[in-house]
């Protein structure tokens, strides 16, 4: 598919992304295709430009986002991806991930930081785990254990986004 | 007014750059690669953002207004900026209770504040239209021929907030080249003056808003990582804190109304005061007391500094909440800069000291730096420029989102994405031979759409009577490098692309400023047409100069008889730009668009080819023509992508 981020960015598609490459690419083409490059140009020029450095900041966020970057892997590989195609979560990851997610609840309500940066870490590090095994499953083009993980990796990082969502009320 | 008269076609047009500030307005421009600030024939270039209407209707802008808000509160409006993209029953409309607000008579008025001066119904686009075309006329007595603005806006602002401050430039008459940032602006004027890489704070502290823009410079790209600000809190919050304890000390109890007068009387002393204390550890205070008399207050400057301490303290929660979105320490940063009337005040030095852990970079005027950069800006988007390889990459600062079942957000676009940008939604129809959506933007970080800023109300209509969950649409939002934000729709069972019906919660229809400038201008029609002929051309000019650069350089990839339709089609604007018939040059220019485009996709790849340095050239060519152009590449990634993301929604 030709709007592959991957293609679209001219990286090789690898789940273990070199972070600093990504970030000068996209800076070498936001160089190349930013609508300030174009206000001089015709209109329909200009549009033009926006509608492709639209489609690479597109791109390089989808790059930088694990989830995403392992969904348009999936997809390069003809596997279909999204939550109502991909298979039920296993009952022993759910059971976890909702106990988890009940402490998380009890150590938010109780503002309990030090539970909260526990529960946080924990995940965190599996979050790695998860991510190395992935890296793994596409090298070795085991399809049939990435749609598990990306699952697993869905509900790790919702977990975390509660958890950032709480930190952030620390701030004040 | 007689807009050929200005309209000079022998002098080159020239960019300029405006910072539109709540307090105070500055113009610029660049001479021989510096930025400089315009002055008036006095010499003065600080314009205090007022505008006091007189008993004709006439505007009078700046200093002079100033000296009359004092005295004549009712017809002259200060800080307009906070009142910008602000609807009618917004609660910063209820809190600025000293002018006359007209109530809405309906839906569509409620969009946008209106306040009766002199029996004038006025909006705050219009008041800072007064302000923009004062300093267009700074501009144009300096340089007889202004060819286009770039105007600064708080990072913080909304999409309301910008879409109102662009549709002010349409009614002064200014070409709006790129609505940028402040901070961002900042940091380029500091970026191209010291040269150098690395991670930057910009601590942006005005007279009624805040921001903080993280950002890294990199050869001559600025990245913003993450920005925040806080759009109601500035040195106006500091002068009102000041001026509760004067009002005391001169009798007034605490929570009882005082007369308008008295209370602007305790603001500008507060402000001189605050002024005063930067230099001086105390001041002395000469002001009426209530019931007669006079009363001498004793200020230090520790009491100032214990009154504003709250104030600033909510600068800081921001700057950590950028620092955490930007996945920084504060220790990381290479810099910080200080922009902003309001950072004159040592306290606030002390306190970015503090809690950035490093001095603040202050060699610029914080007051004229926005401007400048602005103005830099603008020499670039002109072309005008020589630095070729500066670039702002700018975020959205605050997420998008649609209210879905119950009033929660989804959101579609979280903040600090880099813009521009764009993100699909698809939705079904959730009843048989359902045949319409009702759909909500908002913008914000809460999580409930209410408590949102709503955006945009619309309807998709026309979507093909099918059973529940047949109908599939496909919505694509897209936000401009102006942070603005347009919505298209498409059916996909039928690929009927909609041409979607947005209703703005807030602000101006394009037919109401087109109103507003038929109203402006002295003979409606007439001068309208003029203006249009003068804008026309305008673009004309920037077509065929477009055009001859590129034929100059990308000549080779012209394809069989397509130099032969450009050269005709310039030709042919060339002949209509002689005319007098805008519509003419408009569909000429049409023609030449026409006629570059397919060539204009070839340079665009050839651009991209050679930005992707160390990689083959011939391969990305390659594989840019099996892209078979843009157009279908866009259809196709649309297509891929909504297979893949089918979802319900409301």
């Amino acid at each position: 598919m030709s709007a592959d981020p991957f293609t679209l960015l001219g990286l090789e598609p690898r789940f273990e992304l070199d972070a600093a490459a990504l970030e000068q690419r996209h800076r070498e083409l936001s160089r190349a295709l930013h609508p300030d490059k174009y206000a001089q140009a015709p209109a329909a020029e200009r549009r033009m430009a926006l509608s492709r450095a639209i489609e690479v900041n597109e791109a390089a966020r989808a790059l930088r986002d694990p989830v995403k970057r392992a969904e348009a892997l999936a997809r390069r590989a003809g596997i279909a991806v999204g939550e109502t195609v991909e298979p039920k979560p296993p009952g022993a990851l759910l059971m976890e991930m909702m106990e988890s997610r009940e402490a998380l609840a009890e150590a938010t309500a109780a503002r309990d930081v030090a539970a909260v940066t526990k529960l946080g870490d924990g995940v965190r590090a599996r979050q790695r785990r998860v991510e190395a095994e992935l890296a793994t499953a596409f090298e070795g083009g085991e399809a049939s254990r990435v749609l598990p993980l990306l699952g697993e990796l869905r509900y790790l990082r919702r977990f975390l986004e509660e958890v950032d969502a709480f930190e952030e009320t620390l701030l004040g | 007014m007689d807009l050929l008269e200005i309209f000079d076609p022998k002098a080159p047009p020239r960019p300029i750059g405006i910072d539109l500030g709540t307090t105070n307005s500055i113009v610029a421009r660049v001479r021989e690669e510096t930025p400089e600030v315009i002055a008036d024939c006095n010499g003065a270039w600080l314009v205090p953002s007022a505008v006091h209407y007189e008993r004709g209707g006439q505007a009078i802008v700046g200093t002079q207004a100033l000296g009359l808000a004092a005295i004549d509160p009712e017809h002259t409006i200060v800080s307009v900026k906070r009142l910008m993209g602000r609807g009618a029953d917004d609660a910063e409309t209820k809190r600025l209770g000293t002018y006359e607000f007209v109530a809405p008579e309906n839906e569509a008025d409620a969009r946008t504040v209106r306040f009766r001066v002199r029996g004038r119904v006025l909006t705050p686009i219009e008041v800072s239209a007064e302000i923009l075309r004062t300093l267009k006329k700074m501009a144009e007595d300096e340089l007889s021929r202004v060819g286009g603005a770039v105007i600064t806006v708080p990072a913080y602002f909304d999409d309301a907030q910008r879409q109102a401050t662009k549709d002010a430039a349409k009614l002064a008459g200014l070409e709006v080249l790129r609505l940028i940032n402040e901070p961002t602006a900042a940091a380029l004027a500091y970026g191209l003056e010291k040269k150098q890489n690395g991670l930057f704070a910009v601590y942006d502290l005005g007279g009624g808003t805040f921001d903080v823009t993280i950002l890294r410079l990199d050869d001559g790209v600025f990245e913003v990582k993450s920005t925040g600000g806080d759009s109601q809190l500035g040195g106006d919050d500091m002068d009102r804190a000041v001026a509760e304890k004067l009002l005391e000390a001169m009798g007034a109890r605490k929570g009882e109304p005082v007369a308008r007068e008295l209370t602007r009387t305790a603001l500008d002393a507060a402000r001189r005061a605050k002024h005063a204390l930067t230099d001086t550890d105390v001041v002395e205070l000469e002001l009426p007391k209530l019931g007669g008399g006079d009363v001498t207050v004793r200020l230090g400057r520790d009491e100032l500094e214990a009154l504003i301490a709250p104030i600033v303290a909510r600068t800081g929660l921001v700057c950590r909440r950028a620092l955490r979105d930007a996945g920084l320490a504060p220790t990381e940063l290479d810099g910080v800069i200080l922009v902003g009337g309001s950072t004159r005040v040592p306290y606030v030095r002390r306190y970015v000291e503090e809690l950035f852990g490093k001095a603040p970079l202050c060699d610029l005027d914080p007051e004229k730096v926005v401007a400048l950069g602005a103005a830099l800006q603008a020499n670039l988007l002109a072309g005008t420029g020589s630095a070729d390889e500066v670039l702002l990459l700018d975020v959205l600062p605050l997420s998008l989102g649609l209210e879905t079942m119950g009033g929660v957000v989804e959101k579609i676009l979280p903040r600090n994405t880099t813009i521009p940008t764009g993100a699909r939604q698809t939705f079904t129809t959730y009843a048989d031979k359902q045949t319409g959506f009702d759909l909500h933007v908002v913008q914000g970080e809460r999580e409930l759409a209410e408590q949102c800023r709503s955006l945009a109300r619309f309807t998709l209509k026309g979507v093909p009577p099918m059973p529940a969950g047949m109908a599939r649409l496909e919505v694509s939002f897209s936000v401009d490098a102006d942070g603005l934000l347009s919505v298209k729709a498409k059916e996909l069972t039928t690929g009927i692309e909609q041409v979607v019906e947005v209703k703005p919660s807030y602000g101006l229809s394009d037919e109401q400023v087109e109103e507003m400038l038929m109203d402006a201008l002295d003979h409606g029609e007439d001068d309208l047409l003029a203006r249009r002929l003068v804008e026309e051309r305008v673009e004309a000019e920037r077509v065929l100069h477009a055009t001859k650069k590129a034929l100059e350089v990308d000549a080779d990839l012209l394809a069989e008889g397509e130099r032969e339709n450009i050269e005709r089609a310039s030709r042919e604007l060339t002949e209509a730009m002689a005319g007098k018939a805008p519509a003419v040059i408009h569909a000429r220019i049409e023609l030449l668009d026409h006629a570059t485009k397919a060539w204009a996709g070839r340079r665009m790849d050839r651009a991209v080819a050679k930005a992707i340095a160390g990689k083959n050239v011939d391969d990305v060519e390659g594989e840019v023509a099996r892209a078979k152009g843009v157009e279908t590449h866009l259809e196709e990634h649309a297509r891929g992508r909504s297979g893949a993301a089918a979802r319900g929604g409301e």
